[in-house]
């Protein structure tokens, strides 16, 4: 972790536009079939410009491949079906199937979770599940094959947020732990899609991509809000964050989320969270507050602060994330050890 | 964000009314799935028509909120709602379409908790800057407010309801103002994702993306607390399966199911059984609004049409004798939606 907290530190990154290439997008020709499940394949897509609607698909498809083992891990002990992460029939690219790191840590949420608890987590979880059934679905062939994983990068991630703090944190190890370790992804998820909705060519959403991107957004923000909904209720029913930690771990989190996509488009210009001169938002973090009494509002929703409208990150913002890495140039890191499966795989500016 | 905006008023300017697509073919979220029922005329909407429909919802949410909160309108702030953030001069209700309605009914709930206190005033003061970003968006022309009905209407809806509440208040309490926010929040979320596919301005786009989100993020807020509220299942959930339903069953007298969004297309909070990787059957609660179907469905959320929100919300009216009817009168909306001459009503 030192080197990745010395990037963090030497790092001075320049702005840049959204995505490279994202202003000269040009139409995908799609070959439409159509699966067995009556989703729309959209294999083959060839592309005159820098990606395809095939490729911003997969970056998602990293992403709930990612979600969807953690929660799975949560709820269960036990990750995806290989049925689930395997190279598709018909794949013609170059990516492999890999493997999920885990250690004893990774397991089932423990701590004495109740019954009602475990029913969240496994409500979760299979969400996630499905939204990486649909998105296979939905690129057929083309689909990638889910990437190396690695589930034991929170304690670094932890410790990197706490700034030493925390030295073996596992969300596995207790129900608020849990909340932590998905807090770390949900605002995330609901922001990759943001970004990556207008990306979307014109046949994609003829094609029905983009209202289906729209739809996962809508549920990964409908997750984000428990999350968000469920430490600030804890926090508050505790009495204060000295009584309740984990409302702090989640706001070192949002500040480390924008420590390392500082410099980019629509980046923070502080890690501290939403700190921008009045009436317009530098920051795409919103850290949970404590309220007190029953004049004073929560912040449950991230989102501007003049407007009210949600964030959106780039596909590069959320390898930043992803890699725990401010690093440009960055081909792996954090829970993707060998990077992605993806052509935005490396970091940029 | 701030440059969000004059982009979005710039592409509107630009751009200026495009073809677009029909209330029936494109609205339907569900361009994966079949045909639904188109029946309605084939007139073409712009996105000033579809951003002016989001305004008339966010005139509706907003003040709901602003009463339940403050106990005031969101034209007149009084100084709980100042003091929270609302803007002094109050949020304007006029605009170069359509006349001025008045709002009725509608007080400040006793809150008794922090958390349900503290929840309110965020999502009071978010709608209200819903409805102020997309009065800036849209400019000149910006429908106004329209007449908006949040005293009988309750009383409306809860009749309707199976079991029915034919007293039904959300102002009394806590946990009915909770009840009265599950009405809206949830079919925001279909509403603007199912415009979501009807804009054609990419800077619309991305801001109804954005606004998506946070109705989304409200709508997991408002049923997290429920769940929480209710830890027997037995008293706050069966109403919201109640809603649930009559949403669904007004949906689908519009337009008929598809894929991604079966019928029904909506579901309260009661569990439901998931099938996880390696693993038997288990019990997961219902955080998230979207249709479980192992096979179809994928956990992703409903979209719907204009034409099956504006069902909803009037309660049934904008469908009769095998058609849509415009305008839509009734329930929350006494008077009807504003709308410019071609948009949505």
């Amino acid at each position: 972790m030192d080197t990745k907290l010395n990037s963090l530190i030497d790092k001075a990154l320049s702005r840049r536009n959204f995505l490279a290439g994202a202003g000269s997008v040009a139409a995908v020709g799609l070959m439409a079939g159509c699966a067995n499940d009556g989703v729309t394949n959209m294999s083959g897509g060839s592309s005159t410009g820098s990606y395809t609607d095939a490729d911003v698909l997969n970056f998602a498809l990293n992403l709930e491949y990612l979600e969807a083992q953690f929660y799975l891990y949560a709820a269960t002990g036990h990750g995806l079906a290989t049925t689930d992460t395997s190279i598709p029939s018909g794949y013609t690219g170059t990516y492999t199937m890999g493997t999920v790191t885990t250690n004893s840590s990774v397991a089932q949420v423990g701590g004495g979770i109740t019954a009602a608890q475990q029913q969240i987590i496994n409500e979760i979880a299979y969400e996630e599940q499905e939204h990486v059934r649909f998105l296979r679905a939905a690129l057929g062939p083309a689909a990638v094959p889910m990437p190396n994983i690695d589930l034991t990068f929170f304690a670094p991630l932890a410790s990197l947020a706490s700034n030493g703090a925390l030295t073996s944190f596992s969300p596995f190890a207790s129900f608020d732990a849990f909340l932590v370790g998905a807090f770390i992804f949900e605002d995330v998820g609901v922001t990759a899609y943001a970004g990556a909705a207008p990306l979307i060519t014109a046949a994609g959403v003829a094609s029905g991509y983009l209202t289906a991107a729209a739809g996962i957004l809508a549920v990964e923000a409908y997750h984000a809000a428990y999350i968000r909904t469920a430490i600030t209720g804890r926090a508050i029913a505790a009495g204060s964050a000295t009584a309740y930690p984990y409302i702090t771990y989640a706001n070192d989190v949002a500040a480390l989320r924008a420590t390392l996509t500082v410099g980019n488009s629509g980046a923070p210009g502080t890690g501290t969270g939403n700190t921008g001169a009045a009436g317009s938002s530098t920051s795409v973090e919103v850290p949970l507050a404590l309220p007190t009494g029953l004049t004073t509002p929560s912040s449950i929703v991230a989102a501007d602060s003049k407007t009210a409208i949600g964030f959106a990150r780039s596909v590069n913002q959320v390898h930043h994330i992803v890699y725990g890495s401010a690093t440009v140039g960055a081909k792996s890191g954090g829970f993707f050890p060998s990077g992605t499966n993806s052509i935005f795989s490396t970091t940029t500016a | 964000m701030a440059n969000l905006e004059t982009q979005i008023l710039d592409d509107i300017i630009v751009t200026g009314r495009r073809k677009l697509l029909t209330l029936g073919s494109a609205a339907l979220a569900g361009l994966v799935l079949g045909s639904a029922k188109e029946a309605h005329a084939a007139t073409t909407y712009n996105d000033s028509d579809i951003l002016n429909f989001a305004l008339n919802l966010e005139y509706l949410e907003a003040n709901f909120y602003y009463l339940a909160a403050f106990g005031c309108t969101i034209d007149k702030p009084n100084a709980a709602a100042i003091a929270a953030g609302a803007p002094a001069a109050g949020i304007p209700i006029t605009g170069s379409v359509g006349t001025a309605g008045t709002v009725t009914g509608g007080s400040k709930v006793p809150f008794v908790t922090t958390q349900v206190a503290s929840y309110a005033i965020e999502t009071a003061i978010e709608e209200g800057k819903h409805v102020l970003f997309l009065q800036s968006a849209l400019s000149t022309l910006a429908v106004a407010q329209p007449a908006i009905n949040l005293g009988t209407s309750w009383q409306m809806l809860g009749s309707a309801l199976t079991p029915a509440a034919p007293t039904f208040t959300p102002y009394d309490s806590e946990a009915d103002f909770l009840l009265g926010a599950y009405v809206f929040e949830d079919v925001g979320v279909t509403a603007y994702h199912g415009a979501a596919s009807l804009l054609t301005v990419s800077g619309n786009l991305s801001a109804a993306a954005g606004i998506l989100a946070v109705e989304a993020y409200h709508a997991g807020l408002v049923r997290t607390t429920i769940n929480t509220l209710d830890t027997t299942g037995t008293t706050l959930i069966p109403v919201t399966n109640a809603i649930s339903n009559l949403r669904a069953a007004l949906a689908v007298q519009v337009a008929a199911s598809t894929t991604y969004d079966p019928s029904p297309d909506d579901y309260g909070l009661a569990t439901f059984q998931v099938s996880l990787a390696g693993g038997a059957n288990v019990t997961a609660t219902r955080l998230v609004d979207a249709a479980a179907d192992n096979s179809k469905t994928f956990a992703i959320a409903t979209a719907r049409t204009v034409g099956q929100v504006l069902n909803i919300v009037t309660g049934g009216s904008s469908f009769k004798n095998g058609a849509l009817t415009s305008p839509a009168t009734g329930v929350f909306y006494p008077n009807g939606m504003n709308a410019g001459p071609n948009g949505f009503k």
